[in-house]
Order: structure tokens, then sequence, then C-alpha cells
């Protein structure tokens, strides 16, 4: 569980600035809170008087203000607490979703921004998980924590203040108590704060092995060392918990410090109080119940603090890789044009273009150049890691060239917004994405204003139809997650009427045929060479069945360079 | 509801820890409660007679609580860690037990992680449900005993109260939790399915310009799903509020009873007012409980599912010859699905090394499913030698199978423990000789912690390169004959795909080796190669 401290003081200043973007929403809550405690000050004012009015007759001493009054006053005290109550919890959940809304939203949005380079270093579900789980796992820090540090200062101060009004001394012994409380939990040597850490870290450990063993569960099993890693995980859990035990032992001394404040103070203004009416030396009956009454007042909101600390503890872990996301570009670059687009197709050039993603393993691509005419074809052969899926990538704006320049109709595309170069070109990777949702839907996600019958023409032309119409729902059969399965041929196929639709003039076919069996594999290609006509097409392959496909211009890589060319490439 | 009580059931073994974390901490409650009340007695015995409560015993209270609390999170801290391991353990053996093997072939590791995350909704259920319950159970015979002893009217106007704040408002909020949960996991569900395709797809988002348009669609679930969390929210809310409501009207109560007996006023005042404010938390211990109930049920859900695979009743004796066979197999995942196999027939002699090719979809990791028990054929027989698998255990079959796929998971542990999983009583030697024969040895011997080195969650200390030769390593050290590689290579660029395959030629030398791929690269070095089509396996020119 080694970090680096760098990364942790990133998350620490993340954090502190996500905190202050929230404090807009966290003012209700705040708010609402304040005035609950003064409706429960004056509540008590109200009871300590009330009782101290009842016992007055055996006393002596005359009732103050009428009971019914005062009861009215308790009672819609009481009713304006539980309307506080309940706008404070809604206010502190809509605290927590607005914050969940606003992070979330900036942390696709970087990454859909830094688009398919940020799958090179990391896996989808782990992103996936990040913007879904972690971002919850704030919500507690919004809703909670924020406000509960802000009213635990705050709270008691208002209700040391009602107590002045009644017996300064109470006042002072309250405020000491109050004080008492942090410097108590700091003398103790670890804190309440790290009593909680402690115990969030134990969890957090053996959650961690825990979800490492149910993901490898199949390779346990197999290796017939199910029971034997049930007995290891036992010993494992055994083990940190006394090792957790033994710190929260001392830990929780410090915890022990409200306890000890709020005792204390309770049992020495009883004793005051009682003493002092019995020997006569304090005269207000009313005025010793009401601070009595107003003690547990006082701490509660140092309670909820204390109780709000795990959220704070969550949201630490989920900070850190929020922190580290690809930042937004601080504006977006300039508006470039294409001289044609049209009819008469795009013609592709790269000229002396270099690329390397790692420097550890040589350059990608070194110094390729080549040049596609309009409407023509071009096959990118060669082996794979010779550079054809980066030459590929360059033209989709996934990545940069280092060095070179590869234009479109004599147009550099680095100068090009991604969405002008996104109309003009279609792609077909190895693996197409199939989203959740109809086929339909993930056809018509080329083009989202498509007619149906657009729509349906592609997925005649690209011979979607003719599994679709077998399957139960016909092109409203749900696929993707959690929907119906389709093979790798049929899944290309969509992607192939996703490219009919789109109809753009550039054809990027990065190893279409790869992963599908012979037969399929032509079938495929027969709808990418209709799909082909009219167009300006490159398709990085290294399958010999596919290198047949076009008019015979060819360019063999190597090593990021070409090697040999055939036809005038 | 009956989930959470046999989640608690699972408990039984620590049932010592949990009384007494229960016992103390109702103490400790009391013991609240009573220095409370007797603040306030001494101060109205003062007023009324002068007969104190003595200083001395408010001082013990007072000593006697802090104890008690410290004591309290000590032993209830104790029972919780205690029965979150048993439950951790108890899941993982039925996990493991149960539908384990299938469930590790089939679903994928989010799924797991979101079972994983149901098993941590039971944490609280302890500490923040079962406990402050607990109390309150206790506490209302002794606010109607110690009120009803002087006041009886009082006592049940307060003892009603304190029912609707303790148990009525908490159990309608966690039955409008789970009512509500059915929509929330569907909403969510819904979100993290369209995050996960906007990520997955990341090409296809660049490639045609749908950044908006997949921002958008998450936006809008998270909109589905936030309404649904703001509905429960609201009523939530609502309980919560008309809970503390019920809190001061008992107080009320006590207040317009002050003038007729003041000194059963006082003492009922802050009695009443220490018992609600330690029942407070309970409406929003009633969501958690919902929460909880509705993770138990999924948790019981797939703990339970029948075993895909039954043991045979009386299990046959190894046999000596490790053939492999396939005869007339036939398999389909679910009833409603194409079948996957229809008549398979595969042979693999002793030492035999051969591949079996074909497209995604067309059933390869089937293949090693039913070589491996984890399915069994829906018709026709796979056998070990002549034995049919039916009649052997799955733990012995295990042993004569050894196992390397893509979902091969390097645990996060030290090599050495990785490698052991495969035999645990090789020694260093044995250790040594499986890293050296899948040449990872000499990166291991340049750690400087050598084989107690730590790979990271999934081996993210080590490339994807290193961590499959990390695993081959693992696999050779089992003393099993069969090898069976699902896709070994999958998701390793070309370069490092053929170098690994060549180390394989080497390594496997004196097994049988079925290699499950999607095409050859050229470098294997192969007996036979089958290709699947049409649910049958047809001999192709090697």
């Amino acid at each position: 569980m080694a970090r680096d401290g760098q990364g942790d003081k990133a998350a620490k200043l993340w954090l502190r600035q996500q905190i202050r973007l929230g404090r807009r929403h966290q003012w209700p809550v705040v708010a609402s809170g304040l005035l609950s405690i003064l409706a429960a000050s004056g509540q008590a004012v109200c009871a300590g008087r009330l009782l101290a009015d009842a016992l007055a007759p055996r006393t002596g001493a005359p009732p103050g203000y009428p009971a019914a009054t005062l009861i009215l006053c308790f009672a819609s005290l009481g009713v304006a607490r539980a309307a506080l109550s309940f706008f404070s919890e809604r206010a502190a959940w809509s605290a927590g979703a607005a914050a969940r809304r606003r992070i979330r939203s900036d942390a696709l949005g970087r990454l859909l921004h830094a688009g398919p380079s940020v799958l090179r270093g990391a896996h989808s579900g782990e992103l996936a998980a990040l913007v879904i789980d972690q971002v919850d796992a704030l919500d507690g820090l919004f809703s909670r924590w924020a406000p509960a540090a802000v009213l635990a200062v705050l709270g008691p101060a208002v209700v040391a203040c009602v107590v002045l009004f009644a017996d300064p001394l109470a006042a002072f012994v309250l405020a000491v108590a109050g004080v008492f409380v942090p410097f108590g939990m700091a003398f103790a040597g670890i804190g309440a704060a790290s009593a909680s850490r402690r115990q969030f870290v134990a969890l957090a450990r053996l959650q961690a092995r825990f979800v490492d063993r149910v993901r490898g569960i199949a390779t346990i099993v197999l290796a017939g060392q199910a029971t034997a890693e049930a007995g290891r995980l036992q010993t494992a859990a055994d083990e940190l918990r006394r090792r957790t035990m033994r710190v929260l032992r001392v830990a929780f001394l410090s915890s022990a410090s409200l306890d000890l404040a709020l005792a204390a103070a309770l049992v020495l203004l009883a004793i005051r109080y009682g003493t002092g009416l019995a020997r006569g030396t304090w005269s207000s009956p009313a005025a010793a119940m009401t601070v009595l009454l107003l003690v547990p007042e006082f701490f509660a909101p140092l309670r909820s603090f204390a109780a709000a600390y795990q959220d704070r503890l969550h949201a630490a872990g989920a900070a850190g890789p929020l922190a580290t996301l690809p930042p937004l570009p601080a504006e977006p670059g300039p508006p470039a044009r294409v001289r044609t687009v049209t009819a008469s197709g795009v013609a592709v050039a790269f000229e002396n273009v270099g690329l390397t993603w790692d420097p550890a393993r040589g350059p990608a691509l070194d110094g390729l150049s080549f040049r596609v005419p309009a409407g023509e074809t071009l096959i990118l052969a060669g082996p794979s890691g010779a550079g054809k899926s980066t030459a590929i990538e360059i033209l989709l704006g996934f990545v940069r060239p280092d060095s070179g320049r590869v234009t479109i109709n004599g147009a550099d595309i680095a100068e090009l917004v991604p969405q002008a170069l996104a109309r003009l070109t279609a792609w077909i990777g190895q693996r197409p994405v199939l989203f959740a949702g109809t086929i339909r839907d993930n056809i018509r996600f080329a083009r989202p204003e498509a007619s149906d019958r657009e729509v349906e023409d592609a997925a005649r032309s690209a011979r979607v139809l003719e599994f679709a119409n077998g399957l139960p729902d016909g092109l409203e059969t749900r696929v993707g997650e959690g929907g119906y399965g389709l093979s790798g041929g049929q899944a290309q196929r969509v992607a192939v009427a996703r490219a009919f639709l789109k109809n753009a003039p550039l054809l990027l076919l990065d190893e279409p045929t790869a992963h599908l069996d012979p037969a399929t594999e032509s079938e495929v290609l027969a709808s990418l060479r209709r799909l082909a006509i009219g167009r300006t097409v490159i398709l990085a392959t290294h399958s010999a069945a596919a290198q047949a496909f076009g008019g015979g211009r060819r360019l063999d890589l190597r090593a990021g360079q070409a090697v040999s060319a055939r036809g005038a490439a | 509801m009956s989930a959470l009580v046999r989640i608690v059931r699972l408990w039984r073994g620590q049932a010592a820890w949990l009384a007494l974390g229960l016992l103390v901490s109702l103490l400790s409650l009391a013991a609240g409660i009573a220095l409370m009340t007797a603040s306030g007695a001494l101060v109205g015995e003062a007023l009324l007679a002068g007969a104190l409560v003595a200083p001395i015993v408010l001082r013990l209270l007072g000593v006697g609580r802090i104890v008690l609390r410290y004591a309290e999170r000590l032993a209830t801290h104790e029972a919780t860690f205690r029965a979150l391991a048993s439950l951790r353990v108890w899941f993982f053996r039925k996990l493991a037990a149960g539908s384990a093997g299938g469930t590790g072939f089939r679903r994928t590791g989010e799924v797991l992680a979101r079972l994983v995350a149901d098993v941590e909704a039971q944490d609280g259920l302890y500490l923040r449900i079962l406990v402050p319950l607990a109390g309150a159970i206790v506490l209302l015979p002794v606010l109607t005993v110690v009120i009803g002893a002087r006041d009886p009217r009082l006592a049940a106007g307060i003892g009603a109260c304190f029912v609707l704040s303790g148990f009525v408002l908490p159990g309608i909020a966690s039955r409008l939790t789970v009512a509500a949960g059915g929509r929330i996991t569907d909403a969510a569900a819904a979100m993290r399915v369209a995050g996960l395709d906007a990520l997955t797809g990341l090409r296809e988002v660049r490639a045609f310009a749908a950044e908006g348009r997949a921002l958008a669609s998450v936006q809008a679930r998270e909109a589905d799903l936030l309404h649904a969390q703001r509905t429960l929210a609201d009523r939530a809310a609502v309980a919560g509020a008309l809970a503390l409501l019920s809190s001061q009207a008992a107080v009320l109560l006590v207040l317009a009873a002050a003038p007729a007996d003041p000194a059963t006023a006082v003492l009922a005042a802050f009695l009443v007012v220490a018992a609600f404010e330690a029942v407070a938390g309970l409406p929003r211990a009633g969501v958690l409980a919902g929460h909880a109930a509705a993770a138990a049920a999924r948790i019981l859900d797939v703990a339970e599912a029948p075993l895909a695979v039954p043991e045979p009743l009386a299990p046959r004796a190894l046999p000596a010859s490790h053939r492999l066979r396939f005869e007339k197999v036939s398999f389909r995942w679910l009833p409603e699905r194409p079948a996957v196999f229809e008549g398979l027939n595969l042979d693999v002699p002793p030492g035999a090394r051969i591949a079996v090719l074909g497209p995604s979809g067309s059933g390869k990791s089937t293949l090693a499913a039913l070589a491996l028990k984890v399915v069994a054929p829906d018709s026709g027989r796979v056998l070990l030698g002549d034995t049919d698998l039916a009649g052997l255990t799955a733990a012995s079959l295990r042993t004569r199978m050894s196992w390397l796929s893509q979902t091969t998971h390097l645990f996060d542990d030290t090599i050495r423990a990785n490698l052991l999983l495969a035999r645990p009583d090789a020694d260093e030697t044995a250790l040594w000789a499986a890293l050296d024969t899948a040449r990872i040895a000499d990166v291991v011997r340049a750690l400087p912690d050598g084989l107690d080195t730590w790979v990271g969650e999934s081996g993210a200390r080590f490339s994807g390169g290193q961590g499959r030769r990390l695993a081959l390593a693992r696999t050779l050290l089992s003393p099993a004959p069969i090898l069976i590689l699902d896709e070994p290579c999958a998701g390793l660029d070309a370069e490092t795909e053929r170098a690994f395959l060549q180390t394989l030629n080497d390594a496997a030398a004196d097994r049988s080796v079925v290699l499950i791929a999607h095409r050859l690269t050229g470098v294997e070095r192969l007996d036979r190669t089958y290709r699947l089509s049409a649910g049958h396996a047809v001999a192709a020119a090697a």
C-alpha cells in the first residue's frame, strides 16, 4: 500500500478545491442545522422554566410565565425543528447529488476529450469504476462531512451563547469542555480521527484481499486450492483484526475525551445547581434546568462530526485517481477547413511521419511517407507491430505524430478540429464495440439524425438484415451488455453498416477481418468492397484474403518504415 | 428482511463476542441515561425536599459512562471484525464450492466486484443496526416501567411515541428502501453500462465525434438514478422528521403533566430526552437495513446456487492414463441458447500437442470448461483414460489438469505465494526451475526482493508479457500431465505473443497440451490442429 506523497498531496489539494466548489450547496444544510440548534436551545429554555415553575409552588417562588404559553412555544419550536430536520436532510442530499453530478461530468468529459489514448494506460473497466463508483464514494464528503465540519464549530458556539444568558460560569465550563475535546484527542496521541482511519484502513485492506481472491476464484478453484485459500483468508483476517484492535485500544482512549468532556460538564453543573439550590446559594431553578438540558445539545454537533469522519476517509480514497485525470484543453484549437470534402473524395498524404509510443521499444513509425489519391484504395501490409494501426490512428486523430506531416486534401490534420476530421472519416477496427441498445440504435450511432429508412438501407447493404431477420426482434433486438450476444462476424457487419450510414469520403479499415474465420471474412470483405466504391480507402491488414481487396496499390511496412510499394503509393 | 436474519445466523461462531458487545453497549447506554436522569433529579429533588441524589452517585455514573463507552467501542469493534471476517470466508467457500468455477469462468471481474460490494453492505449490520435496535428494545420497558410506576397514563403516551420513533418509522424507512431498491439498482446499472460503453467504445466515440452524445447519455442515466434516489431520500427525510416530532410530543406530554406531579415530570423529562436521543439515529439505520437486506438477498442467491456439476456419489479412482477424449459431446449454456457443441469428438492422446481453433463465440472456452468439469455435457461423455469425468470428483480431476488462460489471475501477493498456489509443497529449487522454463527467472533474479517481490494488483508491477510468464511458471509448477491453454496470449502484442509461444514449445516437453486460440501465429509446435465449426471439431492441416 505504498503511496507516493506527491499523489497524496495532489489528492488533498483536489479535495479542498472540490469542497470549495461545493460550498454553494452546503450552506442550506449549515443554515438549517444552526437554526435547528437555536430552536432546540429555545426549547430547553421553555422546558427548564416550565419544570421550574411546576416545582415553584412547593419552593414558594412565583411562576414566571403562563404554562400554556410556554407549552405552545415548546410545541411550535418542536414542529419547527422537525421541519428543519426534513429540510436539512433534503439539502444534504442535494449537496451530495450536485457534487456527484458535477464531478462525474467533469471526469467523464476529461476522459472523452483525452480520447482512445487513455486506454493504453488503463483498462476501460477501471476507468468506468472511476467515473461511477469513485464518484459515488465522494457523496458523504459533501452531504455530511463538509456541513458537519462547519457545524462542529458554530453549533457549540451558539449553544454556549444561549447558556451565557442563563449562567455565565456554565458557559465557561462548556467552552472549556468543548475546547478540551480536540486537545484531548490530540493529547492521547492519535485522535478519534486516527482511530477512524485505522479502522478504515484495516477494513480496506481486508476488502482488497477479498476482492482479489474473489476475482481470481476460478484460478484458485482450478488449482484445487479453495479450502486452503479460505483458511488463509481467515488467518489474514484474524491477524489484521488483532493488529488493528491493538492500535484501536489506544486510539479509542482519545475518542473517550468526548465522553469525558460531556460527563464532566454534566456532573459538575448538576452538582453546582443541586447543592446551590439546596443551600440557597443558587436562586434560579429555571436556569439550572435549562443549562442541564442544553449540555447534550452542546456536544451533539461534535458527535456528528466525529461520525462523519468516515465519509471524509472514503472520499480521500477516491480522490487520488480523480485528481490526476488528464486536463481539459484551455480553448479549442484554431478552426480549419478542408478545401474539398464531397463528391470527388479526399486525397491523403503522409510526409516523413514519425511516432514513438514508448522509447524503450523504438519508434512505431519512422519517417513514413505515402500518398493516396482521391477515390483510390491503399493496402497497408506487414506483420503486427509494423506500424499499420498507428498510421490509421493518426488519421483518426487518436494520436498526433511526433514529426512529419499528415495531410488531407493538402490540409495538415493537426490543424483540423476533431469534429471536422470525424466528419470526413469512417472507421472499422478489429473488434467493434456494440453499445447497450438495439441493433438499430447501434447503426444509427454513426449518424444520429439518419431516418429509419436510411438505417435500414445501411443494414441491408452491410448484410445485417440477413442475420437480424433471424433474431427474435429483428433490428430491434437488444445487443451489447445484457443483450443478445452477436458473433464476431455479425458485430463486424454492424460496424460496416455504421460506415455505410455515415457515408464519409475516407474509409479507414484496421484489420477488419483479423478475428473472423475464412468464410465470414470473405462475406465481410464483399460488403466492404461495395462500401469502398467511390471512396478513398486505407486498409491495414496482414490477411492474404484481405490483401486481394483493392485495386493494386500496396505498401509493405516493417518497423515503421515502408519497405516496398506497389502501385503509385 | 429474512435474508438479514440468515446473514446474522452465519455469525453463530462469533456469538459470544457479539453478545458481549451487545451487553456492554446496553450497559453503557444505561449509564448514559442514568447520568442524565440523575443530573436532573439532583436539581429537582434539591428544590422539592433537599433529599439529594448523592453527588457521589453522579460522579460514579459519570466515570462508569466513560469506562463503559470505551469498553463498548472495543467489544463492538472486536465483534464487528470477527463477523466481517466470518461472512467473507463463508461467502468465499460458497462461491468456490457451488457455482464457483462457473462463476469465475463466465462472469466478468466487474460482476464479481459488485457481489463483493454486496458483502461489504453487511458491514454496518451489527454496529449500526443491531446494536441500536437492541438499545431501543431494552429502553422501551425501562421507560414504561420507571414512569408507569408513578403515572401510568403518562407512561402509555410516552411509550406510544417511543414505539413510533424507535420501531415503526425505522421499519417504514427500511421497507421504503427495499421497495425503491429495485428501481435504484436498475438505474444504477443503466448508468454503469452507459459509462462502460462510452469508455470501452472510446475509439468509436472519437471516430464518430460522439463525445457530446456519450456524455449526454451518461448524464441522462445519472439523472434517472438521482431522481430515484431523491424520491427515497425525501421519504427517509419525512420518516426522520416524524421520528423527531414524536420525540417532541413525548417531551410535551411530560411538560404538560408537570404542574400535577412536578417530581415525576423532572425525572421523566431528563429520562425521555436521553432515551429519545439514543434512538434518534434509528430511521437512518432503517434505510441502511433496507439496503443491507437487498444486498443480502443477492449474496444468498449466488452463494446458494446449486452446483453446476454435481459430484459423483461413489467417486471412482483416477485412471492411470491421461488420454483426454470427447465423445459425441453436446452442450448449451442455457436451454434457450443455441448449442455450442453438437456431437463433438476430440482425442488428445498422452503427450500430444493439439490446437483447437475457432472464431470467438464458437465455444472454445466451453471446451476448457468441459475438460475441467466446470460444466457437464448435456449428452455424450468426456473421458480421462477410460473413465467418464462424471465419475471423478472435481478435486481429483484437477490434479491432472493445469489451466492457463487470459483470465488466469495473478494475486496481489508475493511471486512465491502466487507460484505456490499450483503446488504448495514446492521447494525453492522447483520454483526457480519453473521460472527458468517460463523464461522469467532472470527478471525475478534481478529484483531486489527476488521471489518475495509483491506482484501488485493483477500483476500490475509487471508488463503484460511478464505477467503471463509468471502465470505460465505457476502452471508449469503444477505436476498435472495435461495443460489446457485457453487463449493464453490474448491481449499481448504480436512480438510478445510469438516469444511466449516459442517458450511454450520447449516448456511443456512431456505433457499433453491443448492450445485453444482463434488463430495460429506459425511458431507453435503442434501434432494436430482442429477447427471448431458448427459445434464440431474438424481436423485441419497442421
